[in-house]
C-alpha cells in the first residue's frame, strides 16, 4: 500500500512539474536553436518509424512516363526547390535557417543526411513510397507541407517520379525539364 | 430521422467540395515564366544519347516546340532572302533588256 502511494505521488509530482515547465516557457523554440540529443533522437525516430510504416503498403506506379518528369519537374520548381534546392545548389535562406534543415533532394538519398529506414537502400520503391507519403501527409512541425489537399495523387505521384532523376539532372537539364510551357 | 437525412447531405456535400479542392497546374503559371532554353540541344550530337531515357524523352518533349519555332523562324529568313534576290533578278534582267 505505501509503496503504490509513494509512486502516486510520484507520478503526480512528475505531472505537475511537466506541466509546469511547459508553461514557464523555459524550452528555446527559435529554429535557430538545436535540439539536444535526446530529444532530436526521439523526434528523429518517431519521424523515421513513422513514416516508413505508414507508406509500407503504398503500390507504387510506373514512374519512368516522361510527361511525369515535365508535370512533376515543374511543380518541384514552383513549390519544392525554394527549400530542397536545385541542381548547382547546395543552401539557400531555406536551407540554413529552417531547423530541421530541409533535405537537399539534389543528392542520392543515402546522402542528404536523412535515414528512411529498413530496406531502403536495396528497394528504390520505399524511397517512392516514403516521398509520397510526405509530399501528400506532410510533417509536423517541420515546415514540410501537406500537398494533398490542393493536388491529387496524379501530381504527386509525378512529383515522386521526377524526384528519381533528380540527383542526375545538370542544371542545363533542370531548366528545360521544368520550365512550364 | 430528422437528424440523419441533413447530416447525411452534410457529409456529402462536403465530400464533393473536398474532391474540388485540389487545383490545376494553370494556377502555377507566371506571366514572365521562363521558358526551355533549349539552344543546347539542338546542337547536341543525337547519335551519342539514350533516347530511350525518360530525361532526354522529356527534354525532346520540351524543345520539339522550340525546335518547330526555330525552323519555322530559319524558312521565314530563307524564303524572304530568296524573294530579295529574285526581286533583285528581276530588276537587273529589265536594266539590261531595258
Amino acid at each position: 500500500m505505501i509503496i503504490i502511494k509513494t509512486m502516486a505521488l510520484l507520478l503526480l509530482l512528475a505531472v505537475v512539474g511537466g506541466v509546469g515547465f511547459i508553461y514557464s516557457g523555459i524550452y528555446p523554440v527559435g529554429a535557430d536553436n538545436k535540439h539536444n540529443a535526446l530529444t532530436f533522437w526521439v523526434l528523429e525516430t518517431l519521424r523515421t518509424k513513422f513514416i516508413a510504416r505508414a507508406s509500407k503498403n503504398i503500390a507504387v506506379p510506373p514512374l519512368t512516363d516522361p510527361q511525369l518528369l515535365l508535370s512533376g519537374g515543374a511543380d518541384y520548381n514552383d513549390m519544392c526547390a525554394g527549400c530542397h534546392l536545385a541542381p548547382g545548389q547546395t543552401e539557400n535562406d531555406m536551407t540554413l535557417g529552417l531547423y530541421p534543415s530541409p533535405p537537399n533532394l539534389t543528392v542520392a538519398a543515402d546522402k542528404h543526411d536523412h535515414d528512411h529506414g529498413e530496406g531502403s537502400h536495396d528497394d528504390p520503391n520505399v524511397i517512392a513510397r516514403q516521398q509520397y507519403w510526405v509530399i501528400k501527409h506532410g510533417i509536423m512541425a517541420s515546415g514540410m507541407a501537406a500537398f494533398g489537399p490542393t493536388h491529387d495523387d496524379d501530381r504527386i505521384w509525378a512529383m515522386v517520379a521526377f524526384l528519381q532523376k533528380l540527383p542526375e539532372l545538370t542544371p542545363q537539364q533542370y531548366q528545360i525539364i521544368t520550365a512550364r510551357q | 430521422m430528422k437528424i440523419i437525412a441533413p447530416v447525411l447531405l452534410l457529409t456529402i456535400l462536403s465530400g464533393l467540395s473536398v474532391s474540388t479542392i485540389a487545383h490545376s497546374p494553370e494556377m502555377h503559371k507566371k506571366a514572365n515564366a521562363e521558358k526551355p532554353k533549349c539552344e543546347g540541344m539542338h546542337n547536341m550530337d543525337h547519335g551519342n544519347m539514350d533516347m530511350n531515357d525518360p530525361v532526354m524523352m522529356a527534354m525532346m518533349k520540351q524543345c520539339e516546340s522550340t525546335t518547330d519555332d526555330h525552323h519555322d523562324e530559319k524558312h521565314n529568313k530563307k524564303d524572304k532572302k530568296d524573294k530579295h534576290s529574285d526581286d533583285h533578278g528581276d530588276h537587273d534582267m529589265k536594266k539590261n533588256h531595258g
